[in-house]
């Protein structure tokens, strides 16, 4: 990852970072390779298709996770479910785009994001459902790393 | 006093956060009056263990970005000031009289210190004083700066907690030792941040991090990370070797001092097999 003025503007203060305490749903994406995961955090406006009243994230990982983190959720906030259901599959479709560490960072923050509204529209059904994980599938093995093994 | 326990920990930060962006004397006296803050907090969790009080390390932000150093040494002053408020919700009179008497002398001691220009500390420059980087260089440090800065303070709180909780004299001369290390180590990165433009204070850890089960894996795992991090100080002291022979020594000096963390953390592991 470059460190250009806009992402170090994220590392510095990265946007909805900590836990929401009053949550309606949290979703969690895990990186199952180095234990790296991120939880969302939603609070939810209830409509026909709900709006992403609030959102934040925790992480444990590394910077590029953080900066994903407050790109992609600082898209989320107030925005509609199935507008959300496109940002998830609009990101995961450009990870083709970014370096294997960045990328699997940025699937992670992705999932986690479907997690939640997937824990959310099951909560609807079921209010005791539990909070749903999704593991990434990117490697995030450094191509220098590959060719050192081979 | 879990309000206290937070507000105390969010004031060391943002006194030791505000020692990097001086460039005077009074980043002593800030880094001192962080300690004493630092101590505070180990205080009330000592008496939220004693009296089995379940408790995290859960903060909210702290921001930091002024363009005087004044702005940020009224924003502690009022810290200092709502802990005060709070200070009955803790019942130990002991310790908040020491906090009362503490408190009231960094109060009148902070209104003194000199003004400053700190903007620089955060226009994301990404240049080092009298040090020619090249562009890669330069985004490969600055990375390197978020992770390690983050990692150190995660250091300090884990083996805080790890200590708090033990009562284990071999344990916790190791754990104190590695929480005084990492001290050093945030202080050398913190400064470089602000040199470069690019201060930020760490993001809240997640509980996991610091409340775990096996010490062993916990250890084992931290002596891979220490590796890492080698690694990519060896990374950098050779990248940065051409251009400057300051950068180049500080790398190699923290890349030796991960071996001593790691020979601290193998101590403590090999005592762990052998109870």
């Amino acid at each position: 990852m470059t460190a250009d003025a806009h992402l170090i503007e994220h590392m510095m203060n990265p946007k909805n970072y900590g836990k929401m305490e009053e949550n309606d749903a949290i979703g969690m994406g895990k990186n199952p390779q180095n234990g790296e995961k991120v939880a969302i955090y939603l609070k939810v406006n209830y409509q026909d298709d709900p709006r992403i009243e609030d959102i934040s994230f925790q992480a444990i990982g590394c910077t590029t996770t953080i900066v994903a983190g407050s790109i992609i959720t600082s898209e989320a906030k107030g925005i509609h479910f199935s507008r959300a259901e496109e940002l998830v599959s609009t990101t995961l479709g450009m990870l083709d785009n970014q370096t294997p560490e960045d990328a699997a960072c940025t699937e992670m923050v992705a999932l986690a994001l479907k997690a939640a509204l997937d824990t959310y529209a099951q909560k609807q059904k079921d209010p005791e459902f539990p909070m749903i994980s999704y593991h990434i599938n990117t490697d995030c093995t450094p191509q220098e790393a590959l060719s050192e093994e081979a | 006093m879990k309000q206290l326990f937070a507000e105390i920990h969010e004031a060391w930060l943002a006194t030791q956060f505000t020692g990097f962006m001086s460039k005077t004397q009074s980043r002593q006296e800030l880094y001192e009056f962080s300690n004493i803050l630092f101590k505070h907090l180990t205080w009330i969790e000592n008496d939220f263990i004693k009296n089995e009080m379940t408790y995290t390390y859960d903060i909210k932000h702290v921001p930091i970005r002024v363009t005087q150093l004044s702005h940020m040494v009224n924003n502690i002053i009022q810290r200092l000031t709502a802990i005060e408020s709070q200070l009955e919700s803790c019942k130990d009179e002991h310790i908040t009289f020491r906090m009362r008497s503490d408190l009231t002398y960094m109060k009148v001691a902070l209104e003194k210190l000199p003004e400053e220009e700190v903007a620089s500390s955060f226009n994301a420059s990404k240049n080092y004083p009298n040090v020619e980087l090249s562009d890669q260089e330069k985004d490969a440090l600055t990375l390197f700066l978020f992770e390690e800065s983050y990692k150190e303070y995660e250091l300090i709180m884990v083996y805080n907690y790890s200590k708090a909780n033990s009562n284990d004299a071999f344990l916790n001369r190791i754990f104190q030792i590695l929480i005084d290390e990492s001290f050093f180590h945030l202080r050398s990165f913190g400064q470089m941040m602000s040199e470069m433009g690019i201060l930020g204070v760490p993001r809240s850890l997640m509980e996991e991090i610091y409340k775990f089960d096996d010490l062993e894996q916990f250890l084992k795992d931290g002596i891979q990370e220490e590796i890492g991090a080698k690694e990519e100080c060896q990374k950098l002291a050779a990248a940065v070797s051409d251009s400057s022979e300051h950068f180049a020594a500080f790398f190699t000096f923290i890349n030796n001092q991960e071996n001593y963390h790691i020979a601290l953390m193998e101590e403590a592991l090999a005592y762990i097999n052998n109870k």
